[in-house]
């Protein structure tokens, strides 16, 4: 008898977690439009008031589409889109970065943006900056504003150190000279000043980052046809700096470029480069670093002119069938707009329009963060999309590290960079 | 009589097979079949088109297990893994044991010692890492301001985390405080087993402090050591999080273990192909010195 009782309260249960696991919604008819907008600055407080009001607006004005957040970190937010699409379950946007888009487009998941967006929205675009979306002469994201990496200041360090707070340096000699100064400060608790900031973590920003630097300099790392191109002398000059900058004690080791952010917003850090949004993360941490916070533009080196990589955080789009695209259509106007952009651009996220009809936005041509760095925004460079851009930008990230922190070689350490980037873009 | 007992017998079989029968479904389907699965996949051409289109991979001739040997990341990633497991595991066992016997000794407070000993443990291996990371922290860390103090401002720049000599060290120090708490508290409860009446004996013949320990309390302690460094060298061979969250692999790839290589690989390179390929040798690894290390140290029957 306990056997039969037993065994009936075992079916029942593993019967109840049967059902539960294959229970599974009926599928709707005549409901509105949901889209699910994959988006990891959803998570990040300073972000999350501007995309709930984006939610609240945009469901306002059309009552028939409803935002689906599908949230992760920033680290996991591809993996995240990925593993849901691998399960049938694609989202319709995804708000990202512009070296994401490669990989996306790789795996089969992008979309051309001319197959859901009106022409007029996508001809509005400035064209050199829908060519960075481009992959086989198709552009697969539309970015909500743009910005190449910038140089960021501290004028009350520049003050200290007995420097003009309205003159940054322009190029990397004057920068030394302005680091040598700089290095000699202290914080109010006494802590060392970093003259200038370069990231060069374990992360494929880092490596986008030194990618521009590596402009700056007049060189290049890929060819236009995607292949590994480094043997220029731009490329070594760029991480000589990187060398020269490290055997001085300027540039904090191994660090993100949220490490750079906090060293900046303490004080502790006099210049750096970041994406102009960049800012915002500073701002959090200390409110009051507006009052010190200076743009200027990135640094000529060697035979260069100063040119940058061209960094966007954009929407990457995919094709769930045509209500579907309609409603992505509308967010995404609705979003990329002056009504909507305008006050994220001012307060936020200072960064440059994408698109021509908001080029004269006030937030933007009033911006006293961005303005020392306005002259930039015409010398960016289009880095060529290969699907293994984000392991391209880790091997360079790499390969600042032995330089650096590893003390190697240089010409060696290209050589072994060369050797194994090589094969990594090649698999 | 006899065909009843048999019939009791075959019911009694019968009975414990179906209710083993979800333990085995789980582990079939949950464990068997991904690892199957992977194994397969290590020898195709497998990305992430393959999983969005439901496209199969096309099997490439072990491309993926050649490529792991064009550069020198794999042998370098397998050479960190098992200096970590081998450095991790060692120091781990010396300090439980020796928390186990202070811990055994009633000396005053040991139960107290023993609840807040375990907070570490208890907390989930990201939050550790975090901690750690925050403590090591090169510019404002606690750590970095210790040194300084201790060698009187002499090492003002103290980074463990940031030189490719001494990160792996660092990540140790994170895993090791996360670990022994648990270890210790294994060690422990064997010790609390070791029968009194023979380590008495012992004393009584003259058998010192020493001599008890080695022939008496270790013996005893055999099948719990065996289970504990078994545990032990499981979780470091596959430790991810720890890596990923404090270094990344870096500085230099000085921290890139099999762990992280192998994310790199299928979820940074989009190549899963090649990350399943470097997660089946580092499966094959961890079964083999798990079976080397249970023919090494085969539990000594106490009879």
């Amino acid at each position: 008898m306990k056997r039969i009782v037993a065994t009936l309260m075992f079916s029942l249960v593993m019967g109840g977690f049967l059902f539960a696991a294959g229970a599974t919604e009926a599928p709707a008819t005549d409901k509105p439009v949901t889209i699910k907008v994959a988006n990891y600055a959803i998570l990040e407080g300073g972000y999350e008031p501007f995309w709930k009001g984006v939610k609240t607006g945009f469901e306002t004005r059309y009552p028939n589409i409803t935002i689906e957040w599908v949230s992760a970190p920033y680290g996991e937010i591809v993996n995240q889109v990925v593993n849901m699409a691998g399960g049938g379950d694609k989202v319709d946007v995804l708000f990202g970065e512009i070296d994401w888009v490669p990989g996306l487009v790789d795996a089969g998941l992008a979309a051309p943006v001319k197959d859901i967006l009106p022409v007029a929205f996508v001809n509005d675009f400035y064209p050199d900056v829908l060519k960075s979306f481009e992959v086989d002469g198709t552009p697969y994201g539309v970015p909500l504003y743009v910005s190449p990496y910038v140089l960021y200041y501290n004028k009350d360090l520049f003050k200290q150190a007995g420097l003009d707070p309205m003159k940054p340096p322009k190029t990397y000699d004057e920068m030394l000279g302005y680091a040598a100064k700089l290095s000699l400060l202290k914080d109010a608790n006494g802590n060392k000043v970093y003259a200038f900031g370069q990231t060069t973590a374990s992360v494929p920003v880092s490596g986008a980052s030194l990618n521009a630097m590596v402009f700056n300099f007049g060189g290049q790392v890929l060819d236009a046809q995607g292949k590994l191109a480094v043997d220029n002398q731009g490329f070594k000059d760029a991480f000589t700096m990187l060398q020269q900058l490290d055997a001085k004690g300027y540039n904090p080791q191994n660090a993100k470029l949220k490490d750079l952010r906090n060293l900046f917003a303490l004080g502790q850090l006099a210049m750096y480069y970041d994406q102009s949004w960049g800012f915002n993360g500073v701002k959090s941490i200390n409110p009051a670093a507006k009052d010190f916070t200076a743009s200027a533009e990135p640094l000529k080196g060697g035979a260069g002119n100063g040119e940058s990589l061209l960094q966007a955080h954009c929407f990457i789009l995919m094709d769930n069938g045509t209500a579907q695209k309609a409603a992505v259509s509308k967010f995404v106007e609705y979003v990329i707009s002056e009504e909507v952009l305008s006050g994220y651009l001012r307060d936020l996220t200072p960064a440059y329009p994408a698109k021509k009809s908001m080029a004269a936005m006030e937030s933007v041509a009033n911006n006293g963060i961005l303005k020392g760095a306005s002259p930039a925004a015409g010398r960016v460079r289009v880095q060529t999309f290969i699907p293994k851009i984000s392991a391209l930008n880790l091997e360079l990230a790499s390969l600042a590290q032995a330089v650096t922190v590893g003390k190697q070689d240089l010409a060696s350490s290209i050589e072994k960079f060369k050797a194994t980037a090589t094969v990594k873009i090649s698999q | 009589m006899k065909t009843k007992q048999l019939s009791r017998l075959r019911r009694d079989t019968y009975f414990s097979l179906f209710l083993d029968t979800p333990a085995l479904l789980l582990t079939v389907f949950f464990i068997i079949v991904p690892i199957v699965d992977s194994v397969i996949k290590s020898f195709q051409t497998f990305k992430l088109r393959n999983i969005i289109s439901k496209k199969p991979g096309i099997w490439n001739d072990f491309a993926n297990y050649l490529y792991l040997f064009k550069t020198d990341e794999f042998t370098s990633a397998t050479i960190h893994t098992f200096i970590f497991v081998v450095g991790v595991v060692l120091v781990q066992f010396v300090l439980a044991m020796l928390l186990a016997l202070i811990l055994n000794s009633n000396i005053r407070g040991a139960r107290f010692m023993r609840s807040i000993m375990m907070t570490p443990w208890v907390v989930p291996t990201v939050i550790s890492a975090l901690i750690w990371m925050w403590l090591f922290q090169p510019q404002y860390g606690l750590v970095k301001y210790l040194v300084s103090v201790v060698t009187g401002g002499n090492v003002g720049d103290f980074a463990i985390l940031n030189n490719p000599s001494t990160a792996l060290s660092g990540v140790g120090i994170a895993a090791l405080w996360k670990q022994i708490p648990l270890m210790t508290l294994l060690l422990l409860a064997g010790l609390q087993n070791v029968p009194s009446d023979i380590s008495e004996a012992a004393m009584i013949d003259g058998a010192g402090k020493l001599r008890r320990f080695l022939s008496i309390i270790l013996p005893y302690l055999s099948p719990v050591i065996k289970v504990s460094v078994s545990m032990a060298i499981i979780e470091n061979f596959k430790q991810f999080p720890l890596f990923w969250t404090m270094t990344g692999g870096g500085p230099n790839n000085a921290t890139t273990t099999l762990a992280v290589l192998s994310y790199r690989e299928a979820f940074v390179g989009m190549n899963l192909g090649a990350g399943a390929a470097i997660t089946t040798l580092w499966m094959g690894m961890m079964i083999l010195v798990i079976f080397l290390y249970n023919r090494a140290f085969r539990i000594q029957d106490m009879q």
